[in-house]
């Protein structure tokens, strides 16, 4: 039992003067210390059963299982795009175990935080009662690069615009859930929650025979639900296709898979056309009318005759059609105004503002630049922090401080006297780790978490877990998959609903925990499946 | 008060012909305090149905799109309009009234930070700067800029392109209103003050006869925040009056192009434009 933990965190995760929390065991110093035995009561309850499970197999037994889990990737094309290159997106083998009670606190706050950021966007495009209230200022709208001007005026027939959100949590050094980010714009990864979860439950059944592990297969048919509620009012049996760029683009797989678990078309541009106000869909059949397009296309190639003339990926006038309430499009155009990381200092303020309600998980501590003094003494301690640009995502043009060279803080230095409007800064924050499979053994490596969800217009519904990314890298602190990380799958345990009688069978387990695709296809009458 | 018509031609002649064009124009009036539209619409040839709203900056934009070849687009928008002589209330805004006013609102704040068109040369904003050092208030600094900057350009057709920048037209001290437009606002920004792009038609001439068509043209000019818009004419170094139609505004340009459009088919098109202008009352 020893021999898999054996030297766990002996070397320290990162440089750190503050320790990291880790996740499976409350304290990581001891933990591989014992070939006795005696780490059994160092791990934390939600996660001693996987340990006890775990402890049952060699390290070099889940190396074999490890690999088959790399493989089945590979031969499925589950691939991310690092730095031009199509690789498998890693998928670790010890599962992040987040208990029931601690689930609830964390759903009820992401619920929280999509609702406050719908009532912002709502009133961003509309009565900007918030900059009049003095909650915001009237300037950071104004100077958004996402503030776009063109989706004034369109609105879903149930008024939705986050149909879907990713938001970033992360722990800190004392276990506290943080957001880090809010991702509303074309949020990715949920491919990954599903693939991995069937992936796990057909290479390690052993480890959910003696834990409830909430399913998340019902994601796509909780996704179509909400894309059918917001379809033009009026329409019985909605059309709904999912946009994609393409093959090209590094999200490809999870827009097919998306699509085929839906059971609806998934097209490019130059499937649609825009006709008499609505959008048709070109067909062997003939033309077939559009109803809701989920699209995975950034607003600025979405429609060339609003946005970049030169774009070959949109289709021109489907704003037109969206504005005269033909069709919906999901996400709405627009939602960058909200999760820009400027307008993320703000947030706390606005679920205060909006709901009436004290944010439920708080936001990392975060200086806006803009404001007098903050700029001097973030320039002060700039090889302490972490310094983010406002509109990047996907980790990029972000700098660790500690980690930058000096070259490097000069140029940054330069960046941020020119624009502090473009940049934000944090304390660093040492993520939390997990137990992760590397070259050397069982190690900490640093986590985060992004769990889904869905706005159908009645209630948002959040996916019980999410995509843990996990930094490979020893004490690399940046998860994104297109910064080299991987990711692991993400167990909630508990509640009525997750089959408790634990099935042997393992495609049992693999059907209950991420829903065959046959019955979703077969409830919607998809061409495709 | 004057009662105009307007009639305004406009469209692309393809090279080779387009197998389908998708278009936005801005060329309607709206009624607003001291112009009230009596008619306008807009033809299109080839004919297609029509989609009309209104833009975040309350631009009327007719939306529309043919789908069958076509070698040209043609639109025509006529429309009738009156124009009051408008009220300019003398404005003693000081610049610390002004700096709070010009943060409180997003219809404000937006025309502060200078656009790719719009970004002015050092020079220029030294001329700005000694506007501001020479008068007393964010008002009179405006005129005062509005009016240096109209002295110092000549307006000559032909001599700049349509995408130019104000950088590009105040270098050669010339260029058409959209031009001279680019480069005040480029200077009335540069010290604070809020000031935005307002596109529509002047009629060329104050002591018009009724009832005579003249050739007229899109036109353009500046309206800069003291408290509330104020017009400033650049181009004829005049305020605003009661030739101008206003169509809309915007941040430069490119917020309010007459006519804008995307089309598959054809290699390139020309474009082409008429104005008349006729004083009917």
């Amino acid at each position: 039992m020893a021999d898999l933990f054996a030297g766990y965190g002996a070397s320290p995760a990162s440089g750190r003067r503050t320790a990291a929390f880790d996740e499976m065991f409350s304290d990581t110093e001891g933990a591989g210390l014992g070939a006795d035995g005696a780490v059994l009561a160092e791990a934390r309850a939600p996660y001693r059963e996987l340990y006890t499970a775990l402890g049952r197999m060699t390290q070099t037994e889940l190396r074999g299982r490890a690999d088959a889990l790399a493989n089945s990737y590979l031969a499925q094309g589950v691939t991310f795009d690092f730095a031009g290159e199509e690789r498998p997106f890693p998928l670790d083998a010890v599962p992040r175990i987040i208990p029931e009670e601690e689930w609830v606190d964390v759903e009820a706050g992401v619920k929280q935080r999509v609702k406050a950021l719908e009532a912002l966007l709502a009133d961003v495009y509309g009565p900007q009662s918030a900059v009049r209230d003095g909650v915001i200022p009237a300037k950071l709208i104004a100077t958004s690069a996402h503030y776009h001007r063109h989706a004034a005026g369109i609105e879903s027939a149930n008024g939705v615009r986050v149909h879907v959100a990713g938001i970033d949590l992360i722990r800190d050094e004392r276990g506290a859930w943080r957001v880090l980010e809010d991702n509303l714009r074309v949020p990715s990864g949920v491919s990954y929650i599903v693939s991995n979860r069937r992936v796990m439950a057909q290479t390690l059944p052993e480890l959910f025979v003696k834990m409830a592990v909430r399913p998340v297969g019902e994601y796509p048919y909780r996704l179509l639900q909400a894309l059918r509620a917001s379809a033009p009012a009026g329409i019985d049996d909605p059309v709904v296709v999912v946009l994609t760029p393409g093959v090209l683009n590094s999200a490809y797989y999870e827009h097919t898979l998306l699509a085929r678990l839906m059971g609806v078309e998934l097209v490019e541009g130059r499937d649609l056309y825009m006709s008499g106000g609505f959008v048709w869909m070109r067909t062997t059949g003939g033309p077939t009318r559009v109803d809701v397009i989920y699209r995975r296309i950034d607003d600025e190639y979405l429609d060339p005759l609003q946005f970049r003339a030169d774009s070959v990926l949109g289709t021109p006038g489907i704003l037109t059609a969206a504005r005269l309430g033909n069709v919906t499009i999901a996400n709405a155009v627009g939602n960058g105004v909200a999760d820009d990381k400027l307008m993320y200092t703000y947030i706390p303020d606005l679920i205060r503002y909006y709901l009436g309600e004290d944010p439920i998980i708080p936001n990392v501590d975060t200086w806006r630049l803009e404001d007098p003094g903050a700029l001097e003494e973030v320039l002060d301690r700039l090889d302490e922090l972490v310094v983010k640009p406002v509109d990047g995502s996907g980790g990029k043009g972000l700098v660790v401080g500690p980690a930058a060279s000096r070259k490097e803080l000069g140029a940054l230095r330069r960046k941020l006297i020119e624009d502090p409007r473009g940049w934000i800064a944090q304390p660093v924050v040492q993520l939390s780790t997990i137990p992760t499979l590397t070259e050397d053994g069982m190690q900490p490596r640093h986590t985060d978490l992004r769990p889904f969800a869905v706005n159908d217009g009645d209630d948002v519904w959040v996916l019980p877990g999410g995509l843990t990314r996990v930094a490979l890298p020893a004490g690399q602190l940046v998860v994104n998959s297109s910064q080299g990380g991987g990711s692991k799958d993400t167990w909630v345990l508990g509640r009525g609903d997750a089959p408790t009688t634990g099935p042997h069978d393992v495609s049992a387990i693999t059907a209950a925990q991420a829903a065959p695709i046959s019955v979703l296809t077969g409830a919607y009458g998809g061409e495709n499946a | 008060m004057k009662r105009m018509r307007v009639t305004h031609t406009t469209g692309f002649r393809y090279r080779g012909e387009a197998s389908a064009s998708y278009n936005e124009a801005r060329m309607l009036p709206d009624s607003r305090p001291g112009q009230t539209v009596l008619s306008a619409h807009i033809d299109t040839r080839p004919s297609a149905p029509q989609y009309d709203y209104r833009d975040y900056w309350g631009t009327r934009v007719t939306a529309f799109e043919v789908l069958s070849p076509h070698g040209e687009l043609m639109l025509t928008a006529s429309s009738l309009i009156e124009v009051a002589p408008p009220v300019h209330e003398a404005c003693a805004l000081s610049w610390p009234e002004l700096s709070d006013l010009r943060v409180s609102s997003v219809e404000v704040v937006e025309q502060l930070p200078q656009s790719r068109r719009t970004a002015p040369p050092d020079e220029l904003v030294g001329l700005a700067r000694d506007a501001v050092a020479s008068t007393s208030t964010p008002c009179a600094a405006a005129e005062l800029i509005c009016a240096r900057v109209g002295a110092e350009m000549s307006y000559v057709q032909g001599v700049t392109k349509v995408d130019d920048t104000a950088v590009e037209a105040w270098a050669a001290r010339r260029g058409v209103c959209q031009d001279i437009v680019h480069v005040t606002l480029g200077a009335l920004r540069a010290v604070g003050i809020p000031a935005r792009y307002v596109s529509g038609y002047l009629h060329p001439n104050p002591e018009a006869a009724i009832g005579e068509t003249v050739v007229g043209e899109s036109h353009a000019w500046v309206e800069y925040f003291c408290g509330s818009w104020r017009g400033w004419d650049p181009t004829n170094l005049i305020e605003v009056g009661d030739r101008h139609v206003y169509v809309g505004h915007g941040r430069d340009y490119d917020d309010i192009a007459p006519i804008r459009g995307v089309y598959a088919g054809a290699e390139a098109a020309d474009t082409f434009v008429r104005v008349e202008i006729t004083r009917e009352a």
